[in-house]
C-alpha cells in the first residue's frame, strides 16, 4: 500500500451547496442576445485586467490595448509625473486612432490626420491653426478611462460609478499582493483564438475533473494517489471571485529530464524569496475573465476576453521576477512556459467540441457536480448580473 | 585540417551533426520546429543532447550573456530547443502527433530567451 495514500481529502458536497445543485442553462453559452447583456451589465461593468506594470517601466512608455467587447483601442501610458493612465485611444478632434505601434516609448503623442499633439497625462499641447475651432484647448484633452493597480496588474473599467479597485477585489487584493506576479519585471505570453463562449473558455481551467481524461501525459504530475481527478484541496469565494488551492501531490510522477529542468530554476527563485510565498498552490480567479496561479516555478495568468458569443481569445502570461541571469535560468524558463503551454493546448480541442455541442440546441441544460462548483459560482455571477440588466431594460430573456 | 572555427565549444564537438537543425534562435521557432520535426529527428536528438546537459548548461553559465562566442551562443539555442523537444519525448511521447495541432495554435508573442533574437512568432 501506498503510504501516501492518505493525503487527500475530498471537500464535502454539502459545503458547496450554497451553490445551488440545478442543472445550469446552456443558452447564456452561445445566445448572442445573452452576450450583448453580458457585455453591457459584466464587462462594461467590472474590472478588467489589461496589462502589468512592468509593460510601461518608464515615462512615456505605453502599450496599445485593443478591447473588442468595448469596441475600444486603449492607450496606456506612464507620465511624466510617474503615474499610469489609460486613455481612449482617439484624438477628440475627429476620432482617428492616435497610435498604431503594439508598445513603445515617446514624450508625447501626435494625431497623423492633422498633428493634434497629446502629452502623456492626455492634455493636448498643441494643434495646427486651433483659433480657428471653437472649442478650448483644456476640453480637447484624450478621453480618459479608469484605470487601478494591484499586485502590478493593472485594471480598467468602463463604468465611471464602479467602487474602486480594491473594493472590488476584496480579501484577494492581499493574497494577489503576495504572489509572484506583484514583484514581477518581466514575462513570456502565448495567445489563441478559440471558437467559445469565454465561459465555457473559461471553466474549462477552474475544475480539474478533465485531467486525467485530456492532460494524462501532460499534466501527470497533478494527479494520482488517492486523488485521481487532481481535485482540490480547498475552495473558497469572495463576492464574485474564487479561488482553489492546488492538492500537492506527495509523490508525483515526475520525470527524470523534467525535474532536472524544474531543478535549473529552482536556486534563482530560493534566493529572490519567492518559494517562501504564502499562496503559492493558490489560483485566484477574478470576476469576470482572469486567473492566477502562484505556484513559484510556473507563476501565470490567464485572462479570457470575449470577442462574440462564440469567439475568443486568450492571453497567457508566464511572470518572471528578473531578466534570465544565466544560461541554466533561461533554460529553466523556456522549459516551464513550453510544458504549461503543452498542457493548455491540450483543452482547446474539447472547449470547441464543447461549443459546437451546446449550440446546436441539443441541451438545454448542462450539469455541474460539486467539484466543478467554482464554474457553477461564475454563472450564478454572470446571470444575476445579466437578469438584473434585463429586467432594467425591460427585455425577457 | 580545416581552419573553420567549431561549431560549438570545445568538449561539445558530439553534438555538431545537430546544429544545424536544431540551434534556432527564438521560443517561437524552437516550438514551431518541434511541430515541424518528425519522431525520428526529435528522438536522435533527445538521446544524444539530453545527458549533454548538465555539462552543456555548467559551461554556459561561467560567462554572461554579452560574452557569448558565436559557438557559445549555438549551444544555448541548441539546449533551449532540447527543452521544446524533451517535452514531447519524455513526457508527450505517443500523444506528440496528436496534440502538435492545438499546440501551434498557441502562438508564443514572447519570452525572456528572446531578448536581442529578431522578432519571432509562431
Amino acid at each position: 500500500m501506498n503510504d501516501v495514500a492518505s493525503t487527500f481529502k475530498r471537500i464535502p458536497a454539502e459545503d458547496l451547496a450554497w451553490l445551488g445543485t440545478n442543472p445550469v442553462p446552456t443558452k447564456p453559452y452561445y445566445d448572442p442576445a445573452y452576450f450583448e447583456l453580458e457585455r453591457q451589465s459584466v464587462f462594461l461593468k467590472s474590472w478588467i485586467h489589461v496589462a502589468h506594470l512592468c509593460e510601461v517601466p518608464e515615462p512615456g512608455s505605453f502599450i496599445r490595448c485593443d478591447l473588442e467587447f468595448a469596441r475600444a483601442s486603449l492607450l496606456i501610458v506612464r507620465g511624466r509625473d510617474d503615474r499610469v493612465r489609460a486613455f481612449h485611444n482617439v484624438c477628440p478632434h475627429r476620432g482617428t486612432q492616435l497610435v498604431d505601434e503594439a508598445a513603445g516609448r515617446q514624450s508625447k503623442f501626435s494625431c497623423p490626420y492633422h498633428m493634434w499633439t497629446f502629452g502623456t497625462d492626455g492634455a493636448l499641447l498643441s494643434a495646427p491653426d486651433f483659433d480657428a475651432f471653437h472649442v478650448d484647448k483644456a476640453d480637447c484633452s484624450l478621453v480618459s478611462v479608469r484605470l487601478e493597480e494591484c499586485g502590478g496588474l493593472l485594471f480598467v473599467n468602463f463604468d465611471q460609478d464602479a467602487p474602486p479597485l480594491r473594493d472590488w477585489l476584496g480579501a484577494y487584493a492581499e493574497r494577489l499582493e503576495q504572489m509572484p506576479v506583484a514583484r514581477a519585471t518581466t514575462f513570456a505570453q502565448y495567445s489563441y483564438d478559440i471558437a467559445a463562449n469565454w465561459k465555457l473558455t473559461y471553466d474549462n481551467f477552474q475544475e480539474n475533473y478533465h485531467l486525467r481524461f485530456i492532460h494524462p501525459r501532460s499534466g501527470g504530475a497533478g494527479i494520482g494517489g488517492d486523488n485521481q481527478f487532481g481535485y482540490p484541496a480547498t475552495m473558497g469565494f469572495e463576492g464574485p471571485h474564487r479561488t482553489q488551492r492546488i492538492w500537492s501531490n506527495p509523490a508525483p510522477d515526475l520525470k527524470p529530464f523534467q525535474r532536472a529542468a524544474a531543478m535549473r530554476g529552482i536556486p534563482p527563485l530560493a534566493e529572490q524569496g519567492l518559494l517562501d510565498l504564502p499562496y503559492g498552490r493558490d489560483y485566484l480567479a477574478f470576476f469576470p475573465n482572469l486567473f492566477i496561479i502562484g505556484t513559484p516555478t510556473q507563476p501565470f495568468s490567464h485572462t479570457v476576453y470575449p470577442i462574440s458569443a462564440d469567439r475568443s481569445r486568450g492571453v497567457v502570461r508566464v511572470y518572471w521576477v528578473g531578466e534570465d541571469r544565466d544560461a541554466s535560468h533561461r533554460f529553466a524558463r523556456e522549459y516551464s512556459v513550453a510544458q504549461i503551454r503543452d498542457i493548455h493546448c491540450e483543452d482547446i480541442a474539447m472547449i470547441e467540441r464543447g461549443q459546437n455541442g451546446l449550440a446546436s440546441g441539443a441541451l438545454k441544460h448542462m450539469h455541474f457536480q460539486s467539484m466543478e462548483a467554482l464554474c457553477r459560482h461564475l454563472f450564478n455571477e454572470v446571470d444575476s448580473r445579466v437578469q438584473e440588466h434585463a429586467r432594467r431594460m425591460g427585455d425577457v430573456l | 585540417m580545416s581552419s573553420a572555427p567549431p561549431l560549438l565549444p570545445a568538449g561539445f564537438g558530439d553534438l555538431e551533426p545537430f546544429v544545424s537543425r536544431w540551434a534556432v534562435d527564438g521560443t517561437a521557432r524552437r516550438a514551431a520546429l518541434r511541430s515541424a520535426s518528425t519522431v525520428a529527428e526529435r528522438e536522435a536528438f533527445f538521446a544524444a543532447a539530453g545527458p549533454r546537459l548538465d555539462d552543456a548548461l555548467a559551461s554556459l553559465d561561467a560567462k554572461a550573456f554579452a560574452a557569448y562566442s558565436p559557438a557559445d551562443q549555438r549551444l544555448m539555442d541548441l539546449m533551449l530547443s532540447l527543452a521544446h523537444v524533451a517535452l514531447a519525448v519524455e513526457i508527450q511521447g505517443p500523444d506528440e502527433v496528436r496534440s502538435a495541432p492545438w499546440r501551434d495554435r498557441m502562438r508564443i508573442d514572447r519570452s525572456t530567451a528572446d531578448e536581442g533574437v529578431r522578432p519571432c512568432s509562431n
